[in-house]
């Protein structure tokens, strides 16, 4: 293995997480997850580690990606999205009460990826029908299997967007 | 301010409302708590090296290169552990396991050694540098060969002193049968020997495992006085207990810490990183964390492969007389819960019918494979996938309707089960009754045509509860008229914080939201045996129960000494007369253990097996490609006797849930093996059910019913809905083209052989 | 992970630069996704990672002639090019084919350069792009160079490419009215690696088939064309007996490989009837 310095296998980032500038020394080993969780969030959660679950499931520059499969130094410059940017406001978004109202996940740990993957589907399709559903969602998994629930939720989601 | 009295009639009935769940906030925001978010000042991060063989003595360990690497704390091994722990030996029901690998590993992917460090990255890094000498053993993985095989895979029998039934094993030597559990009753021999025909049939189920999102994780910090235990845990109680008995500690000296947990479906039970994670940190004297990898989940724990005979004698018209049961249950390299399930699961193996003459001989077995224990069940999936499969080839041999034998035969109300305990309370008639008419089963039924064909299939079990086991609970009344529940149930997604509030306010006669449930502390919550076998909703909410009554006949008794109505009086009123100003309290506790028989040794009969039983039972509806075997289950419809629903919409939720995980296990689930290692641990090689996996029509419901002897006419859900999954769907698939699988899981491939066997062209390879 | 180098170079020309080196441990990537799960894996160790998200914008889009052929710059992402107009007027297959290839997230950032550049017999494009008559453009320090498909793939995991030869471009040549479809099979969760693909392109003049390119992936260590199976629908016009002749031809010329997924006598099964199924699947297209 080739010796190397410091400043050659990190890198000092800018970008902006949830609306706000963030910086931040990043190892280009590392994750995006990691990079998160050092700023303290912990909603992206990576399991499978090899994007197939979504439970990482993180905003970049406005497309779903998996932070397990992101390096953290890529998203300098970035605006960098979470599960934490909204809700701190005690308002909870049209997908987040759908998911409520129809008891769209038992144990939570995949729900923040649910949420978010559902919020991209629906701006891209506002009106989803259920195979459009079953595909978009289909690289989210759900051990606790929620997802007849979640197939409701998104529904719901749909209606509720449109007021 | 409230204004509730006790037992304000607005707001009661919180039992039977489908509320959200507490938490449902802070899941949906990703602010939930759970082990994984947590990070100490100074904590360490374990990484665990693991055998790479099935079986061998180890002659060498050499930690150096892994010690020598920049950022590395300290490396252990077992004899690092043994300074500490000089017995380091655990498990629920045998003290077969060790905290790392001593002398022997017994499966590929035993933890041998333990790096620390600060950087998780430098941990992982360097547990790859160590190198492990192993001198191999012949090594064994069926677990039907396990009985006879000369591979042993523990010279000597350690049954844990608690289980009085386990005495006669201690120091038993040379076998892999660590507990054979046998039933009588009956004459079956004469029984076979009378009747009109006698089937025997013999079925497997597969290697699968839980695999919750939220991997397993551990941290421990061992603060001056005391060891605190973060633990993603389905016990505390028993977490707690057992470090302290490794330890030789009091039990007040060891702290466990339980948030919620992202999935557990029995893996996060007993002890699986608690330990190895409080010997590193306490050796270390630094906080660490153990965080395992979702690869890692398959070196920890399985669900028990089996092999189940089952032979029957019944009448020309359907009547089952007699009933033989053999099932060896394949336990890999630590027994872990395994014993009790041979026994507790095992002497439900004839089915819920009624049977005059009953034989089970059930079989735990170690084997040199990952450890098995409790998956959603509790091994009653493997029992109803052979006997209900059996059920169904009886029937289609005397050319019998499935539902038409089932309703001769099913065990009804106060009818005596093989233990010979009667049945109470136990829905399994309306349940049937109900699965018929919901797949409007007598009504003709389109089988398809040309390369498509339908089927459809049935089949019903039941679970006992497993017992004795003991709750306790505190209900405290604060003085502006909240609560809170004390208990250690553990919400791993069932929804039983939201129950257990449910419950007290239900008891108190005030609106459920003004009550809230403590996570799990064993400084804070009492004493529960652990969140398992679907027992919480029953017996933890018999405590809760009763700890709010008893809060509420002390806050009566208070308001009665100051003078005042409780049933007029605002409760902050109340406190506000006694105490002069918003103080006090009002602490109500309950503890509930319910009554057990234990069976008798040798026959395994009793009079009271369990405090309740649950059904579960399973309409599939299939179409099969004939050209390919490939098919896809249409409809499911799950039927389950719950009592009385607490949480009718969670209910509903837990029904649905534990069908499609029992759908993975039976379609697409398997681990693959190769001399004991396993080939396939990813998700992207053993595949669970993604939404695209769910049938296009679920329905789930759950009968009328109440459990007379449960908390408001409640218990159990978690379990039920697995119970009929398997064979129902492996029972649609020969309804539509008439092959009949008897090994799980169900494949296209499985169905395509059957096709070709029954045109008299098999498949060669 | 252990730390490495990272080079984030602006344009193709300066990341073709630090790939000539004889370090098998120093790569390029695009969108990553493959590349990091081997060095999770501990497959791959890099000292250096060559990253080509920075470079000239052009590598990232796609351009389309009048008559339809499509020029695609190897950095487009899956997902962009999904949504490409002239890809879906075009080559409809891709856009049919992408629905089920790994995930949104996956297909937001893995780039059609990296999926191909792989070589992994189980990714679904190759043997589209292969039915499609598609050629790969690279470049390298010393030059340019255009590949048919067929013959970018040399075994299992391998290409024609060298270590410091990049895919810039893909050409999907006019369709001209051709007919196309590709058929994923999995045997056990709906979203898995395919057991077996199989990608159909079909030249037609009214009832009769004047060409035909069938490609089966996934059950071989390499997208391979089944000439004999093609053979069977030259000049045909397609009734029950041509299908299953194609299927037989299938079968027959190909020896497939056994998994998890299936043994290769079920696979070969498999192979004669969706050999079938595909044609009639790009018929109705």
């Amino acid at each position: 293995m080739a010796k190397t310095s410091m400043s050659a296998t990190h890198k000092d980032i800018s970008f902006t997480l949830n609306g706000r500038p963030v910086t931040a020394l990043a190892g280009n080993h590392q994750n995006l997850v990691e990079l998160l969780q050092e700023q303290g969030l912990f909603g992206a959660r990576e399991s499978c580690a090899q994007g197939l679950c979504g439970c990482c499931t993180v905003i970049v520059d406005g497309n779903a990606v998996s932070g397990c499969l992101t390096m953290a130094t890529l998203v300098d410059g970035a605006d960098v999205r979470t599960i934490e940017d909204t809700g701190a406001d005690g308002k909870l978004d049209a997908v987040q009460q759908a998911f409520i109202e129809t008891g769209a996940f038992q144990c939570g740990f995949c729900t923040p990826g649910f949420i978010l993957m559902t919020r991209q589907l629906l701006d891209e399709h506002p009106n989803p029908d259920e195979d459009q559903i079953r595909h978009y969602l289909a690289g989210n998994l759900c051990r606790c299997a929620a997802y007849t629930e979640i197939i409701k939720a998104v529904k719901l989601a749909a209606k509720k967007r449109k007021g | 301010m409230t204004t509730d009295t006790l037992g304000n009639s607005n707001a009661g009935a919180a039992m039977g409302r489908s509320i959200p769940r507490v938490e449902a906030r802070a899941k949906v925001t990703g602010r939930a708590e759970y082990v994984h978010n947590l990070r100490l000042p100074g904590m360490l991060y374990g990484r665990i090296h693991r055998s790479t063989v099935a079986h061998a003595r180890i002659t060498g360990v050499d930690v150096s290169a892994a010690q020598a690497m920049p950022g590395v704390y300290a490396v252990y091994t077992a004899a690092d552990i043994r300074k500490l722990i000089p017995e380091p030996y655990f498990g629920p029901a045998f003290h077969d396991q060790p905290i790392l690998a001593i002398d022997k590993v017994h499966y590929v992917g035993e933890p041998v050694a333990l790096v620390l460090a600060a950087d998780p990255h430098v941990a992982d890094a360097a547990a790859q540098q160590i190198v492990v000498e192993y001198e191999e053993l012949p090594a064994v993985f069926d677990e039907v060969e396990a009985m006879t095989s000369k591979a042993v895979v523990h010279e000597v029998l350690k049954p844990a002193g608690t289980f009085p039934d386990l005495k006669h094993l201690k120091d038993k030597r040379d076998t892999n049968v660590a507990l054979d559990f046998h039933l009588r009753r009956g004459d079956v021999q004469q029984a076979f020997a009378d009747a009109d025909h006698v089937f025997e049939h013999t079925f497997r189920t597969q290697q699968v495992l839980h695999l919750p999102l939220e991997p397993f994780v551990t941290v421990a910090d061992p603060a001056p006085n005391q060891l605190v235990i973060h633990t993603a845990s389905q016990s505390p109680s028993f977490v707690r207990i057992e470090i302290a008995r490794l330890l030789g500690w009091p039990e007040t000296r060891v702290r466990v810490k339980v948030p919620y947990l992202g999935g557990g479906f029995g893996a996060k039970l007993y002890i699986k990183l608690e330990a190895l994670t409080a010997a590193a940190a306490l050796i270390a004297g630094r906080p660490v964390k153990i965080a395992l990898t979702m690869e890692e989940q398959f070196y920890t724990l399985t669900k028990h492969a089996t092999t189940l005979r089952i032979k029957s004698g019944v009448t020309r018209d359907g009547k089952i007389t007699a009933r033989e049961c053999e099932v060896w249950w394949n336990g890999g390299a630590y027994a872990d819960i395994g014993p009790r399930i041979t026994q507790k699961s095992g002497f439900t193996a004839a089915g819920p019918y009624d049977i005059d003459h009953v034989t089970i001989d059930s079989y735990s077995l170690y084997t040199n494979l990952t450890p098995a224990g409790a998956l959603r069940g509790f091994g009653i999936p493997q029992l109803v996938w052979a006997y209900e499969s059996h059920t169904d080839m009886i029937a289609k041999a005397l050319k019998m309707d499935p539902l038409a034998i089932r309703r001769i035969n099913i065990l009804r109300e106060g009818r005596p089960q093989a233990t010979g305990t009667l049945m109470r309370d136990a829905g399994i008639e309306p349940v049937l009754e109900r699965l018929a008419e919901r797949m409007t089963w007598e009504k003709k039924y389109d089988r398809g045509s040309g390369t498509m064909r339908r089927g459809r299939g049935i089949a019903i079990g039941f679970k006992a509860s497993i017992s004795p086991t003991t709750s306790m609970a505190i209900v405290n009344i604060s003085a502006d008229g909240s609560c809170i529940v004390y208990c250690s149930t553990v919400d791993m997604g069932q929804g039983s914080d939201t129950a257990m509030a449910q419950f007290a306010a239900e008891a108190l006669g005030i609106p459920v939201e003004r009550v809230s449930v403590v996570h799990p502390d064993t400084d804070v919550t009492p004493y529960d045996m652990a969140t398992l076998g679907s027992r919480s909703t029953y017996h933890m909410g018999h405590a809760v129960k009763n700890a709010a009554e008893d809060a509420r006949d002390k806050l009566l008794a208070l308001a009665a000494e100051v003078g005042l109505s409780a049933e007029t009086t605002p409760i902050p009123d109340i406190f506000r007369k006694k105490y002069g100003m918003q103080a006090g309290n009002i602490i109500g506790i309950g503890s509930f253990i319910p009554p057990y028989t234990p069976p008798e040794p040798g026959t395994g009969l009793t009079t009271d097996a369990t405090p309740f039983w649950m059904i579960g039972a399973t309409g599939a509806e299939v179409e099969v490609d004939t050209e390919t075997g490939e098919f896809k289950v249409t409809r499911l419809v799950n039927l389950v006797d719950v009592g009385r629903p607490v949480n009718p919409a969670i209910v509903e939720t837990q029904i649905s849930g534990a069908t499609i995980m029992q759908l993975g296990f039976t379609l697409s689930e398997r681990m693959e093996f190769d001399a004991g290692q396993v080939t396939n641990a990813s998700l992207a090689d053993y595949k669970i059910p993604g939404i695209r996996d769910v049938p296009p029509v679920m329905e789930n419901e759950a009968v009328d019913m109440v459990q007379k002897t449960g908390p408001f006419g409640a218990k159990g859900v978690g379990e039920s809905g697995t119970f009929g999954v398997s064979p129902a769907i492996a029972s649609a698939i020969d309804d539509a083209v008439g092959v009949r699988l008897t090994s799980l899981p169900l494949t296209a491939e499985a169905v395509y052989r059957g096709l070709r066997a029954n045109a008299g062209k098999p498949l060669q390879d | 992970m252990i730390p490495f180098e990272l080079a984030e170079p602006r344009t193709l020309k300066s990341a073709l630069k630090l790939l000539e080196t004889d370090d098998p441990s120093v790569r390029a990537f695009g969108g990553g996704t493959a590349l990091i799960l081997m060095m999770k894996a501990g497959v791959f160790q890099p000292t250096r990672l060559v990253s080509l998200r920075g470079i000239e914008k052009r590598y990232a889009k796609v351009a389309s002639s009048k008559d339809g052929s499509l020029r695609i710059g190897a950095l487009t992402t899956l997902s962009a090019l999904g949504r490409v107009a002239a890809v879906k007027k075009s080559a409809p297959v891709i856009i049919d084919t992408l629905r089920t290839l790994s995930n949104v997230r996956v297909r937001n950032v893995a780039t059609l350069g990296g999926h191909l550049a792989h070589g992994d017999p189980h990714m679904d494009l190759p043997p589209v792009l292969m039915a499609l008559d598609a050629q790969v453009v690279t470049a390298a320090v010393s030059g340019s160079r255009t590949l048919a498909m067929g013959d970018l793939y040399t075994g299992y995991y391998e290409t024609a490419l060298a270590r410091n030869e990049l895919i810039s471009e893909i050409i999907v040549p006019a369709q001209a009215g051709r007919r196309a479809a590709y058929m994923k099979v999995t045997t056990r969760a709906a979203d898995d690696w395919p057991t077996l693909g199989i990608a159909v392109s079909l030249g037609v003049e009214g009832q009769t088939i004047t060409d035909a390119r069938i490609v089966v992936s996934a059950a071989t260590e390499k997208p391979l064309r089944l000439a004999a199976a093609e053979a069977e629908l030259r000049g045909a016009t397609v009734d029950d007996a041509v299908l299953a002749r194609v299927g037989e031809a299938a079968a027959a010329e190909v020896e497939l490989t056994g998994d998890a997924h299936g043994t290769a006598a079920y696979k070969t099964e498999l192979l004669r009837v969706y050999a079938r199924r595909a044609v009639r699947k790009a018929l109705a297209a």
